[in-house]
């Protein structure tokens, strides 16, 4: 019974994640066989913290993959809150509705919607420009500035996953029992206070669920990078995974590329652990 | 839960729900608007939100470009393929994970569950090494291959048999039924509704990647999914600036999962709720 599943998984990801590892420490070319990779030891971690162009541009690409991931999370996690509780209520029509047109939105391709953004964007002939000169509100250069493409580009991911997490909100919201809301009203709570005193805390594990996925699939942004960007202008939106791709297999050089995967990885597992810290002290307070 | 205890007044609460749900869908009503517009329409400053003689074409155009017909049966192909390999092997290791007892279950299922959690790109060096070593590079079988084991797929399989009774099972074991028989005849049908969300899930997630597709198939167009022909279609769009001839390509792409995801979205949510609580 377990034969396919476990033989599938153990072939194609953890073999290969172990070999990420020991490739992480070799020099080898991703147009040649494992066996030609020889090994350098450190050498390759070396480099990438070295001022050279190696080191520069891999942690250019580190920081702006956190930037990215950071902004995203913080903005996405609050307002899937607040659209949850909008998706709950009972008083006005259109919730489910709502909910319907937001997750619809996390269905669709990445390719399809950055295209469609791209457009969007278009400083002369795109309509977010348009709208913002009828508020009287100058055109911006979104994509094309190194200001502004990484925080255009976290627009873009937030307008495609914010359905995804209001529904792991909503999912938390039914979870709570009235009950408690109608203890924290008897005990002369207002809106706000039972807001912080009830619904909150008891979103606690689903919001701790969806930081996690929200960093893992931050991290993983690609396909407006490697299609609009390529990682421009002036290296603004080169992020890790377009990045370690374009090392690793398009200039075949696995063994650093592999180092960079390792990085993202350990990278990965510290920010996870730090979430659930941070989550742990927020439990005991 | 009413919206009072929230703060919002009854028009106001309206006013966000409209406002967000246009925000919503706006580019994706921007993106259908486009591809019915005439070249000139869409190059024009400040540009035209409704397309004066709305007509196909931009979608002609794509044809020209690209073999849409063909990579839109490429991508059915592949993410149909991985979808049936999934649930089965899903099935299969959720079933045991969920109804038998052995040394060492809890560790490999959560080794299992923690590749759920791996971003693909670093696997991608060496996968993309093996796949080319076996012989898989350029072909659709390599884009499929690797996908057929699915964390999530036996996660969600093993949550709901788990909800089956014991029982249903011994009965068919006592009736002299194989375990493969008792998996597929007796637990797969109590929990359809599972079944159908993960068929869904796992459709439009293979409809839509990217990453994977692009590296193993190493430039050879012809088997490229509809995704990635996309791609192809913006480069040679660069310098014609048609911004209608890429909308009609997207809107071929967003289609299928679209539709899919409006019709079964129950499936979709239900199980999302069921599994993003319990996970």
């Amino acid at each position: 019974m377990l034969g396919p599943a476990t033989a599938l998984i153990g072939f194609f990801i953890l073999v290969p994640m172990v070999l990420t590892i020991w490739l992480s420490f070799h020099e080898w070319s991703s147009q040649t066989g494992f066996s030609a990779a020889r090994f350098v030891g450190l050498r390759n971690f070396e480099d990438l913290f070295a001022p050279i162009s190696v080191g520069r541009d891999f942690r250019r690409a580190f920081v702006n993959t956190a930037v990215y991931t950071g902004i995203s999370v913080v903005v996405m996690l609050p307002l899937s809150v607040l659209l949850g509780l909008v998706v709950h209520q009972r008083e006005v029509r259109g919730g489910q509705f709502l909910r319907t047109v937001l997750f619809a939105t996390y269905m669709v391709p990445m390719i399809a919607v950055a295209l469609v953004w791209s457009k969007l964007y278009s400083p002369s002939e795109g309509p977010i420009n348009q709208i913002l000169g009828w508020v009287g509100i100058g055109p911006q250069p979104w994509l094309s500035s190194p200001q502004t493409a990484l925080y255009a580009l976290i627009v873009l991911n937030i307008w495609q996953q914010i359905g995804y997490f209001t529904v792991l909100a909503v999912a938390g919201l039914t979870q709570i029992p009235s009950s408690l809301y109608e203890a924290a009203r008897i005990d002369g709570a207002n809106r706000v206070q039972s807001f912080f005193g009830v619904t909150l805390p008891l979103l606690r594990r689903t919001l701790l669920f969806s930081t996690v996925v929200a960093v893992i699939n931050a991290v993983q942004v690609f396909e407006p990078v490697v299609l609009i960007t390529q990682g421009g202008p002036a290296g603004s939106t080169n992020v890790l995974t377009y990045h370690i791709r374009r090392v690793g297999i398009e200039r075949a050089q696995g063994g650093m590329g592999s180092a960079m995967a390792v990085a993202l990885m350990l990278a990965l597992i510290v920010a996870v652990v730090a979430i659930f810290a941070f989550n742990r002290k927020g439990e005991e307070q | 839960m009413t919206a009072r205890r929230f703060g919002f007044g009854r028009p106001l609460l309206a006013l966000v729900i409209i406002g967000v749900a246009v925000i919503a869908a706006f580019p994706l009503v921007w993106m259908v608007l486009s591809s019915l517009k005439t070249p000139q329409e869409s190059m024009q400053v400040p540009p035209v939100w409704l397309p004066r003689s709305p007509n196909f074409e931009a979608y002609r155009e794509v044809s020209d470009v690209i073999d849409a017909g063909r990579s839109m049966l490429n991508s059915a192909i592949i993410a149909t393929s991985a979808t049936l390999g999934i649930l089965i092997t899903s099935l299969m290791a959720g079933y045991a994970f969920a109804k038998y007892s052995f040394k060492g279950r809890d560790t490999l299922f959560a080794i299992m569950i923690a590749t759920m959690f791996l971003p693909p790109i670093v696997t991608l060096i060496p996968l993309y090494r093996i796949v080319s070593e076996m012989g898989l590079a350029g072909t659709l079988f390599g884009v499929i291959l690797p996908q057929l084991g699915n964390a999530f797929g036996i996660f969600l399989m093993r949550q709901f048999i788990a909800g089956v009774p014991n029982d249903l099972i011994d009965a068919a074991r006592v009736d002299g039924a194989s375990e493969l028989r008792v998996l597929f005849t007796v637990v797969a049908p109590a929990i359809v509704p599972a079944i159908a969300a993960l068929a869904l899930f796992a459709f439009t997630f293979h409809w839509n990647t990217y990453l994977w597709p692009l590296t193993v198939l190493q430039g050879n167009t012809d088997n490229y999914p509809i995704v990635l022909s996309l791609g192809r279609l913006l480069s040679y769009n660069r310098g014609a600036m048609n911004a209608g001839f890429v909308m009609a390509g997207a809107t071929l792409a967003v289609l299928p999962p679209l539709v899919l995801f409006v019709f079964l979205q129950k499936f979709f949510v239900d199980s999302m709720v069921s599994t993003g609580v319990k996970g």
